[in-house]
């Protein structure tokens, strides 16, 4: 835990998360706040629940997680109804 | 690629503050186990370092980030050698305090030396590197 040396696999969700929250200050305050807490509120909740050997699904959650940013990223999205997402322990 | 391995020892008074920082990027590093905050003879990692002397200003602005991403109370004391993982930080929220630090300067840290930066003056150093770069 703290400043161990990372995995490359941890870098990836590291780099992931701040992708969203970077995402998420181009946002309108209000959106950013939901965006921020949704998104911290995730990737907490799988920190604690993904095993951490669990490398096929680790990986899965990083595509999936990768293509929800993408998808914020878009200005073509005006609003967001719900944002999951998933990853891994970190 | 050749590094140099240094060690440094820091004076026990309040000044002057030393500070390292990498001066080639820093892939990933480890340091060893848990060690009190105090200021003490510090193994550094194997790499080629150069020292300054961080602004107390600056230093003081990263210990009130940092304060605040944590929800630290007025009575936790942080200092220049406080270790972010002492507070209770996990990973995420190192990335967390590293974004903040980014906006309270108004700057952008390069992903890998970002996820590097485990203390307060590691923080403190690396932006002022960066705010110098960025007066060019």
């Amino acid at each position: 835990m703290g400043a161990s040396k990372l995995s490359g696999m941890q870098k990836q969700v590291l780099s992931l998360y701040r992708g969203f929250l970077r995402a998420a200050r181009s946002r309108p305050i209000e959106d950013r706040k939901r965006i921020e807490m949704i998104v911290s509120t995730e990737f907490r909740h799988n920190s604690k629940e993904v095993d951490r050997k669990n490398f096929q699904y680790i990986e899965y959650l990083l595509r999936l997680g990768t293509k929800q940013l993408d998808q914020l990223k878009s200005p073509a999205i005006v609003s967001l109804s719900s944002i999951k997402v998933v990853t891994s322990k970190t | 690629m050749a590094s140099i391995a240094t060690s440094a020892s820091t004076s026990l008074q309040a000044r002057p503050r030393q500070l390292v920082i990498g001066a080639k990027q820093v892939k990933s590093f480890s340091y060893g186990s848990r060690s009190n905050l105090s200021f003490n003879l510090r193994q550094l990692p194997t790499r080629l370092t150069v020292y300054c002397a961080a602004k107390p200003e600056t230093v003081d602005k990263v210990c009130a980030v940092v304060r605040k991403q944590l929800s630290l109370k007025e009575a936790d004391e942080i200092t220049a050698a406080t270790k972010f993982a002492a507070l209770g930080a996990d990973s995420l929220d190192t990335v967390e305090i590293v974004m903040g630090l980014e906006e309270e300067f108004g700057i952008e840290m390069a992903e890998e030396k970002a996820q590097s930066i485990a203390t307060v003056e590691q923080a403190a150093a690396l932006i002022e590197e960066l705010l110098l770069e960025k007066a060019k």
